[in-house]
């Protein structure tokens, strides 16, 4: 792989500074994570085991058994819901609600889609790579026919957090929603990234606790501030310097770097692994746990 | 870079896997079907058929409950005015991600307010389905599956939809279900209609 000079210090190569852990022959993706290459089509999972998507006999009886079961817990001779009256609760400031269970749960949704949801969260300084990372991840899981979702701060400030700002009270409910939300993703039977420099370690535990032991997978860019700011891909780091951001991060307001990750990607010396390779190895622990498949 | 809402320095960062290739890993087109209607309407029940009736048919979809919700992302929430809206809100970019995932993500909850609904569907141009539990007052409080109507009856909950705060029914929305002769249909027979027109307009197919 040819080096790559960025504007900031960082060369890509090939990897020195990650433990070579080489895709295993024959897997669709590894190769081509980066240009996307697969089928000429793309990948589907209707080539895999379940024919998602499409008019498949397989599915058929399933199909009529669920009927039933649908019949029997939805309706009565006059239409009304025969749903038992579970406990009204209070939670937070929501008074008088219910929790509705539902007729697909995930395991089935983990079934159609032949892997297991889980929340990849990808946190360091800015210009540490996690967007990139977060691209690349999702690209080399396309390829393997894997269904991913990328909520990435800056975009999710464009939407559902647009009322935000970056106070730290805001910040912490920044996490918050964004951990809620990707909590959702993995129910769904998605690899949910979010990618967000989450700069508190309280706030990331707090989003850990939301998700069944093993779902958060926890990612550390581990890059120097000084690389981060040689890069200063968005011009943010100047701006903060002169004054004209306060309370950024690694300027100052605090990074506080995870003690206990499942990954670390760390850059040794002036190489830093590439974005693919990276992602590689975070692709690898995911099968190790057996996140893709069912 | 851009300054949007309360948030400066914001980058949009552009991703190589995008949504069409997520459409055609699924074999649908990812949209939202937004459930309106009173409490007891049948709302969560309707959700929960056409999830089945979807997952049957080997499309993935996601159930955003009003009241699930409210135990997770919206628990700061309350039911005041601007609350519901807010709650609103939430809900409709949430489903808006969900559908940008690919996802057929079926939103049940009352949503009373004209207004927000439609601040819903301006979010998502083309993939907004609106279905209106059109049942009347009476049954749903008869069913009153929660218990609420009978509280809210006592006055011990204040602002309830349809005893003392109103429901504003849509106006122009692509799915009605109503009644027919007195009599309210199966939810399997709703779901099937939801999902035919989910069918006809090219939503389960890449």
């Amino acid at each position: 792989m040819p080096a790559i000079r960025g504007p900031g210090a960082c060369v890509y190569g090939t990897s020195g500074a990650l433990r070579s852990r080489r895709a295993k022959d024959g897997e669709l993706g590894f190769v081509g994570c980066c240009s996307g290459l697969g089928a000429a089509r793309g990948p589907q999972l209707r080539s895999r085991v379940l024919r998602l998507g499409g008019r498949s006999a397989r599915l058929a009886p399933v199909g009529a058994m669920e009927q039933g079961r649908t019949a029997y817990v939805n309706s009565k001779a006059d239409g009304s819901e025969g749903e038992n009256l579970h406990q009204i609760s209070t939670v937070g400031n929501s008074t008088n609600i219910k929790w509705h269970g539902c007729s697909v749960d995930k395991l089935e949704r983990q079934e159609l889609l032949q892997q297991k949801g889980c929340v990849i969260w990808i946190t360091g300084l800015s210009g540490s790579g996690k967007s990139t990372l977060a691209c690349a991840l999702s690209r080399g899981l396309h390829s393997r026919g894997k269904l991913t979702y990328i909520l990435d701060g800056d975009n999710v400030r464009h939407g559902l957090n647009s009322d935000l700002s970056f106070r730290a009270e805001d910040r912490a409910e920044n996490i918050r929603r964004i951990g809620e939300v990707a909590k959702l993703f993995a129910d769904s039977g998605l690899i949910c990234i979010a990618s967000l420099i989450s700069p508190y370690r309280k706030d990331r535990s707090a989003c850990r606790a939301m998700l069944p032991g093993g779902d958060f997978i926890e990612v550390f860019m581990d890059v120097p501030l000084q690389v981060c700011e040689a890069r200063d891909p968005k011009g943010l780091y100047k701006l903060a310097r002169a004054g004209k951001i306060k309370g950024f991060t690694g300027i100052d307001d605090p990074y506080e770097p995870p003690l206990d990750c499942e990954i670390v990607l760390q850059q040794e010396g002036s190489k830093c692994a590439s974005p693919c390779e990276m992602a590689e190895e975070v692709i690898c622990f995911l099968e190790e746990k057996g996140y893709l498949r069912a | 870079m851009s300054t949007l809402g309360n948030s400066t320095n914001i980058f949009w960062h552009e991703c190589p896997v995008g949504k069409h290739e997520r459409q055609r890993l699924l074999d649908q087109k990812g949209c939202v079907v937004w459930i309106t209607g009173l409490s007891g309407s049948g709302k969560s029940t309707l959700a929960c058929s056409i999830s089945r009736e979807l997952h049957t048919r080997g499309k993935l979809s996601y159930v955003l409950d009003g009241d699930n919700l409210r135990h997770g992302l919206n628990k700061n929430l309350g039911f005041k005015a601007e609350d519901r809206a807010e709650n609103i809100r939430r809900v409709g970019e949430v489903a808006k991600l969900f559908a940008d995932a690919g996802l057929v993500c079926i939103a049940s909850l009352i949503s009373p307010y004209r207004k927000d609904r439609d601040a819903c569907r301006a979010m998502l141009p083309e993939s907004f389905i609106e279905v209106f539990m059109n049942m009347p007052l009476e049954l749903c409080e008869a069913r009153d599956a929660k218990g609420l109507y009978k509280l809210a009856r006592a006055g011990k909950i204040k602002g309830f939809t349809g005893i003392d705060d109103p429901y504003e029914p849509p106006l122009k929305c692509e799915i009605e279900l109503s009644q027919k002769d007195g009599i309210c249909p199966a939810p399997g027979a709703m779901a099937g209609k939801v999902v035919s027109y989910l069918e006809e307009k090219g939503f389960l197919e890449s």
